[in-house]
């Protein structure tokens, strides 16, 4: 702020300093130009003070147009109208200002050329010619007289020469009249004024001339108006002697009038040759006085021109400077109210219409957050929920999928937003199974429905039955479907698990009760009996008896299992060595037969595992039996038994997975080999991997049976890690049943 | 040798800045010199005399005249023929001293209806002499005879060098026509030093 306050302080300095020396160059140039006594002191003085005048007013010019040109170059607002405005103002000065310049040259020339007419020349040179007739009268009459005296003194006698003189002078009105002899020697002169000194001596031309036998006349000028006639005429006798005359020499003085004007006519000429020696002196004079008022004038005016389009376009580019920063999103600038006028009220406008955008922007801006709060709610609402969420227009194309959307659908459908949802690439086909489903309901014209759909394995992986509902979005252009779905296949699953457990329940009681008396009705009849019969009727009974009795011990094994199977002991969890446990069950049945080889894969860091130990052997034994009948005949046959650690979702589990080489799970059968009474092989009641399912259930665990690509099938037990484990994987399978029957 | 003091340093100076100030504006003058006379002067001899404890000098300088400087000075212009004589004092390494300087001027003009070239002298009292023709003028002009140019008193011990150069330039003008020849630098054309040691 102190800078900028300095800074213009100089600027003003500088123009004022600058004001001075223009008013003082052009006051010093008219001074000059008009008063010649003090012309020759002040016109240097003044010529280079304007010079100066001028450098600086096109110093100033030159950094104003560099700051216009680089104002330019970096786009600053208004920079474009104010060089146009210059350029517009500098023409409309310039042009009139040369204009009027070249015509005062062209008139200045003129002017002074007509002050140097031919006329006036013409005039004097005939003036001199006149006089010079005149003057020219004069020497002939003049010459005639002293001609005529020398032929006077040819033939007067040497001793009345003096006399004849005398006569002479006084008949002729010369000044003096002198005779001179053989070598210029003076024989005799007569003058009107007492001498003072001898005659001098007669000019060489003089000399010559009369020597030649010419006659001498000239007309001398002495000074001022002083003029004198000479005359000579030689003196011509037949035999001259020493002493005789040989030429005379007598002086006239002009009349007086003929002198001044002769002198006033050369003076004339005199005065005029040097006027017009002067005249381009006097053209370059103007010239130069006439530039440099052009030129100060012309900058000056140019730079105030630039000075006038900054202060009136500052306001207009404040205006731009605003409308560019509200263009950019700058709501909060204001431009600075610098008058009153038009500008004023233009600026004052463009103020309150920033204030009301700035409302309107914020206001705008709240109600964007509170939408984008209600979305992203929304969002973690989505996100948090167990249910599939999906929204799909008409042709299928993905608007929207939440987590639990791409879980059930077993494919990550974050990043497919956009896509058709039966290309979305999955593990398996599910995605594209839905969309087929989803396709023939909207085939059918439903656009609001509720059902269930079955997405059918592949041979690798289970069924899966949702529990869909569709909902049309109030949207304006192309319909958006929502569809909410749930994974409901572990609600039948244990929906199908307690009526089996319901089911072997009521047989174990239903059947258990009647057949030990059979049995022992049985028994009797074949103790009683048996000894008083012989022949082929005691071979019956005893047969009928051995058959009913074997049939109700059949019976009653095939209810122990029901029984097993319906009845739910209570836990007996405690730390065991899983991998110790896996190792004895192996060598049991590696034991057992011998021909196929029972591998173990151990994980070491399974320490710590607790569970109750008597019904995982239990599970174990039933999935090792499960694989050697399914190997039975198979060969070459291997089994192997894996332990390890996963980690769902944050809870640790210990798995165990049994894996053999035989035919593998029926692929229709796949969905429902955990259900009671589901068997492939011709032997064996169907429970064993029911049973297997009733403990892994029962520990918290979960179990899954799959075809492995490479043939063979293999079943993944989960059991918890611990009993906390188990308490938390048990909560949520009870609030997962929970939803899915809600 | 030339650290003589000439008359009329001011007026030059002046004329320089003016010349520069109208650079500087970027003009370009046209035609605004004078047109040359032509005819440089040429010292032929000079030499100093002691007579009677006065320093006398005579000289002959060649002033060369061409159909051009006679139609001037038939068109009314008057041309000054200056001599200027100083005897210096050498110094070493330093500027020579001036012991003095003196200057003559003569003037030469055209009577156009007498039609004679007149010699105004000084050395001849003022009174003006006219010739015939402008070769008897200028022969006039040139011859500088017995003109005392110093006493012996003024004379230092150390030896002095005489130094004598003569010029040609155009008539000054008077009164108020003058200021305006400040653009038109004067007509000038001057013969080269002629130096010789003064006598004893």
């Amino acid at each position: 702020m102190v800078a900028a306050t300095i800074t213009t302080r100089r600027t003003v300095g500088l123009l004022a300093l600058g004001a001075l020396a223009v008013i003082f160059a052009l006051v010093g140039l008219s001074v000059s130009a008009e008063n010649s006594a003090q012309f020759e002191r002040l016109q240097p003085w003044m010529l280079l003070g304007s010079a100066l005048a001028v450098l600086f007013l096109a110093l100033l010019i030159l950094r104003k147009v560099l700051q216009l040109a680089a104002a330019r170059r970096r786009g600053a607002p208004g920079s474009r109208l104010t060089i146009r405005t210059v350029t517009v103002f500098g023409l409309l000065v310039a042009l009139p200002l040369v204009t009027v310049y070249l015509f005062s040259l062209g008139f200045l020339n003129r002017g002074i050329d007509s002050w140097f007419r031919v006329e006036v020349k013409q005039s004097l040179n005939d003036s001199a010619s006149l006089s010079r007739g005149m003057r020219d009268l004069l020497l002939r009459e003049h010459g005639s007289m002293a001609e005529s005296f020398a032929r006077r003194l040819a033939v007067l006698p040497s001793g009345e020469m003096l006399v004849a003189l005398d006569d002479e002078l006084e008949f002729s009105g010369a000044k003096e009249i002198v005779v001179y002899g053989q070598y210029e020697r003076i024989l005799g002169a007569a003058s009107r004024s007492v001498p003072d000194s001898l005659p001098s001596r007669p000019p060489a031309e003089l000399v010559r001339r009369v020597t030649d036998g010419g006659t001498f006349v000239s007309f001398e000028p002495l000074g001022g108006d002083n003029f004198v006639i000479r005359a000579a005429a030689p003196v011509s006798m037949a035999a001259p002697g020493p002493l005789d005359a040989r030429f005379v020499v007598a002086t006239y003085d002009p009349p007086s009038r003929f002198a001044e004007l002769t002198e006033a006519i050369d003076r004339s000429r005199s005065t005029y040759a040097d006027v017009e020696a002067l005249r381009e002196p006097l053209k370059y004079s103007f010239r130069v006085t006439l530039t440099l008022v052009l030129l100060i004038t012309m900058l000056a005016a140019i730079y105030g021109a630039i000075h006038a389009a900054e202060v009136l376009f500052r306001p207009v580019q404040d205006l731009m400077a605003g409308t560019r920063a509200v263009a950019q999103g700058d709501l909060v600038t204001r431009v600075p109210l610098t008058s009153s006028d038009e500008m004023g009220f233009l600026v004052q406008a463009f103020n309150d219409m920033t204030r009301k955008l700035r409302l309107a922007s914020e206001e705008n801006a709240a109600s964007r957050m509170a939408a984008e709060r209600e979305r992203e709610r929304l969002a973690v609402i989505l996100a948090r929920l167990s249910s599939g969420v999906l929204a799909v227009d008409q042709s299928l194309v993905l608007q929207l999928a939440n987590e639990a959307a791409g879980l059930i659908l077993g494919a990550d459908l974050s990043a497919q937003t956009g896509r058709p949802l039966g290309e979305v690439v999955a593990g398996d086909d599910r995605p594209r199974q839905f969309a087929a489903l989803l396709a023939e309901r909207f085939a059918g014209g439903a656009t609001e429905w509720r059902g269930q759909i079955e997405l059918v394995g592949d041979g690798s992986t289970q069924s899966r039955v949702l529990a869909c509902a569709c909902v049309p979005l109030p949207q304006d252009g192309q319909p958006v479907f929502v569809i909410v779905f749930e994974d409901i296949t572990r609600l039948l699953q244990a929906q199908r698990d307690a009526a089996w457990g319901e089911v072997a329940r009521r047989l174990a009681h239903e059947i258990r009760n009647p057949l030990t008396p059979i049995q022992l009705s049985a028994e009797r009849m074949r103790r009683r009996l048996l000894p008083s019969l012989r022949g082929p009727d005691a071979e019956m009974l005893d047969r009928s008896t051995h058959t009913i009795v074997q049939q109700v011990e059949s019976m009653k094994q095939m209810v122990n299992d029901f029984s097993e199977y319906a009845r739910a002991p209570a836990l007996r969890s405690a730390p065991f060595d899983l991998n110790q446990l896996v190792i004895e069950v192996a060598d049991l049945y590696h034991a057992q037969e011998p021909a196929i080889p029972v591998e173990t894969v151990l994980d070491p860091r399974l320490i710590g595992f607790s569970a109750d130990r008597g019904r995982v052997r239990q599970v174990l034994n039933n999935l090792l039996t499960n694989a050697l009948e399914a190997l039975d005949g198979h060969r070459p046959a291997a089994i192997e038994v894996r332990t390890s650690i996963i980690d769902t979702g944050g809870v640790e589990r210990a798995q165990i997975t049994v894996s053999d080489n035989g035919p593998g799970f029926p692929p229709e059968l796949l969905g429902r080999v955990f259900d009671p009474y589901v068997t492939s092989k011709p032997k064996g009641t169907g429970l064993g991997l029911a049973i297997v399912k009733k403990i892994v259930d029962d520990h918290g665990g979960s179990i899954e049976a799959e075809n492995r690509p490479e043939g063979g099938a293999r079943v993944r037990v989960m059991l918890p890690f611990n009993p906390d484990g188990r308490e938390q994987a048990a909560g949520e399978r009870r609030s997962e049943v929970r939803r899915e029957r809600a | 040798m030339s650290g003589h003091v000439r008359q009329g340093q001011t007026v030059q100076a002046g004329r320089l800045i003016g010349w520069l100030a109208a650079l500087v504006v970027l003009w370009s003058p046209t035609a605004a010199r004078a047109e040359t006379l032509a005819g440089t002067p040429e010292v032929r001899a000079a030499f100093v005399s002691l007579v009677s404890g006065v320093y006398q000098l005579n000289a002959e300088i060649d002033y060369s005249a061409n159909d051009e400087t006679a139609a001037a000075l038939r068109d009314g212009v008057k041309l000054s023929y200056d001599i200027e004589v100083s005897v210096t004092r050498g110094r070493r390494f330093w500027l020579d001293a001036q012991v003095v300087a003196v200057n003559l001027n003569r003037e030469l003009s055209y009577h156009s209806v007498s039609e004679r070239f007149v010699v105004k002298d000084p050395l001849n009292e003022g009174d003006p002499q006219s010739f015939a023709s402008l070769a008897e003028a200028l022969q006039e002009i040139g011859r500088v005879k017995d003109w005392p140019i110093l006493v012996a008193a003024q004379v230092p011990a150390e030896e002095c060098s005489v130094n004598l150069r003569s010029s040609v330039r155009r008539g000054r003008l008077t009164g108020s026509l003058r200021v305006l020849m400040f653009w038109s630098d004067d007509w000038l054309l001057r013969s080269e030093w002629y130096s010789w040691s003064l006598p004893r």
